[in-house]
């Protein structure tokens, strides 16, 4: 027994020994095969690890392109969160990008336009080309132009819409410090001015009629000059206030005939020296209007001003007024060279001027009628033209007539009446 | 209505401005003296009365506004007239002139003296004038 159990044993013994040889045989094949397929499976592994190399050089340089953008860039998915930031915008929202990845956009960063928000379902959709006003981070706020594109995205890149944040602050800055300057040199040049045309006017009072014509014509010339530079530079301080948006008007009612009267009047030498003829129908059963009385003697100082610019000698300029039950409308109509039709759309524009324009040394800086027209439009009035070329222009304007209250003008009736008419002005 | 017996105090900082408006309401007949800043021009108020004040509003220092403020302060019932001297587009201020008791006013460049003289002859003598409250004369 104890025989049997030893052979057995042996057999056993000699089984596993050769069971482990075999396994050992199989496990050198394994491993050769393995060294082998490894050596195979080398230069995959090294194309995948170039190619890494690549897809990361290539995602640096995007995000570097992406950082050095001076625009904010903002990439949203499907769902409206935000995917991507670049420098730019992380510095005009105050957010960094680990701080609004992920995160839908309205909750983080919130867009108004004039005083209303708008959404990312309005900016979304479609192209979006607007000023709004950011506010980010903290209520960080900054002024930017957005423009907003809808991506091509699919599915994988789940890239849904594009935000461009441009910054305005830095051009709004420079837009006033350009508004400031102008404010700043209109006043400055004013000041002489206003004496030049004082002594002026005192000089021609007094000595006018003891001059021999050709002198005193040199010294009107110098007068009206200066006059037209006063214009001038009270039209630019007017522009620089329409930009600001703090062109202010008082509106009380007024007679046109006394206020215009003098405008008109003074104007009459600019128009004596180039031999026009400048006539004011007054009008005394003409209604009160409502209207601010410096503006509007601005208003028709300008058109007739235009008038005389655009007249040539001989020709003949008339000022009067036509009432309506509900408003007053004033003409100014001259004989000059009239506009072209494709000219008229333009005229109120800013900076316009008639290129074709026949007159020499074609005066103006185009500011007059656009200033005139934001007046009007202040003061609820219309203005606008009829012309034809050779046969001259119409310029019309029309204001409310104010219904009648003089309680205030009463109050102080001890003044003169050159007070209400704009000459003092309560 | 004789202008010798009417007293005005223009305050004007700019000299040639100062100047031709002195010239020409002495020479319409005015008794007229004149301060360069708010400071002398309150100075000269304080010791004397006058029957209108021409008053610049942009000066150096104490503006044309604290003068008429600190002046009606310490004479609430002065029946003097006052009249702003004023560049076009400073409505707030004017508003805040009429506010202190300024009773009109006339933008500079706009007028030439002999106007400016002209409305203050107006102001002075040219309608019924609304009773102040303790008439002096």
């Amino acid at each position: 027994m104890s025989t049997a159990l030893l052979i057995l044993v042996t057999i056993a013994s000699v089984i596993s020994v050769m069971a482990a040889i075999i396994w050992i045989l199989k496990l050198r094949r394994q491993l050769s095969e393995n060294t082998r397929n490894a050596a195979q499976l080398a230069p995959t592994l090294r194309q995948l690890e170039t190619e890494r190399d690549i897809a990361i050089a290539a995602r640096d340089k995007t995000n570097e392109i992406l950082a050095s953008v001076i625009d904010g860039i903002v990439a949203l998915d499907f769902n409206k969160n935000v995917i991507l930031l670049n420098k730019a915008a992380q510095e005009l929202t105050g957010y960094s990008e680990t701080e609004i990845q992920g995160r839908p956009i309205d909750r983080m960063i919130r867009l108004f336009s004039e005083q209303e928000e708008i959404l990312p379902k309005t900016y979304c959709q479609g192209s979006f080309n607007k000023p709004v006003k950011v506010v980010g981070k903290e209520g960080k706020q900054t002024k930017v132009n957005l423009m907003t594109t809808q991506a091509e995205g699919s599915v994988q890149t789940n890239l849904g819409c594009i935000l461009i944040l441009h910054d305005l602050s830095k051009e709004e800055e420079l837009e006033q410090m350009k508004l400031d300057f102008v404010s700043m040199a209109s006043h400055e040049l004013k000041t002489p001015l206003t004496s030049i045309i004082g002594y002026l006017s005192v000089f021609l009072d007094e000595a006018g009629n003891k001059l021999p014509k050709e002198n005193l014509d040199l010294l009107d010339k110098a007068f009206v000059s200066a006059k037209q530079l006063q214009t001038l530079i009270q039209n630019l301080l007017n522009v620089n206030k329409i930009e600001r948006e703090r062109l202010d008007v008082e509106v009380e009612p007024i007679n046109l005939n006394d206020n215009f009267g003098k405008a008109i009047e003074d104007l009459q030498n600019q128009a004596k020296l180039k031999n026009i003829s400048l006539n004011f129908s007054r009008d005394d059963t003409l209604p009160k209007v409502l209207a601010d009385p410096v503006r509007i003697g601005e208003v028709i100082n300008n058109l007739v001003a235009n008038a005389i610019n655009y007249t040539s000698a001989g020709g003949k300029i008339t000022v009067y007024m036509k009432a309506s039950p509900n408003e007053v409308t004033t003409t100014v109509e001259d004989t000059g060279m009239g506009i072209s039709q494709e000219a008229i759309p333009h005229l109120f524009s800013k900076f316009f001027r008639v290129s074709n324009s026949m007159q020499k040394g074609n005066k103006g800086t185009g500011l007059g009628l656009y200033i005139s027209k934001s007046i009007i439009q202040k003061l609820n009035g219309k203005i606008w033209v009829e012309s034809e070329v050779g046969k001259g222009s119409k310029f019309h304007f029309s204001l409310p007539v104010a219904i009648q209250d003089t309680s205030s003008l009463d109050r102080n009736k001890f003044v003169s009446e050159a007070i209400q008419t704009g000459a003092l002005n309560y | 209505m004789d202008p010798a017996s009417k007293k005005i105090l223009l305050v004007e900082d700019e000299d040639f401005i100062r100047e031709l408006y002195v010239r020409q309401l002495t020479k319409a007949g005015f008794q007229v003296k004149s301060a360069v800043d708010g400071t002398s021009g309150l100075e000269t108020l304080k010791a004397e009365t006058f029957d209108l004040l021409l008053l610049d509003i942009m000066l150096p220092g104490m503006n044309g506004l604290q003068l008429l403020r600190e002046f009606k302060t310490n004479n609430p019932t002065s029946p003097m007239i006052t009249i702003l001297l004023t560049n076009l587009g400073q409505e707030a201020v004017i508003k805040e002139g009429f506010e202190l008791g300024a009773q009109a006013y006339l933008i500079k460049a706009s007028y030439t003296p002999d106007q400016v003289v002209s409305e203050v002859k107006n102001a002075l003598f040219g309608g019924q004038p609304v009773p102040p409250p303790n008439p002096t004369q």
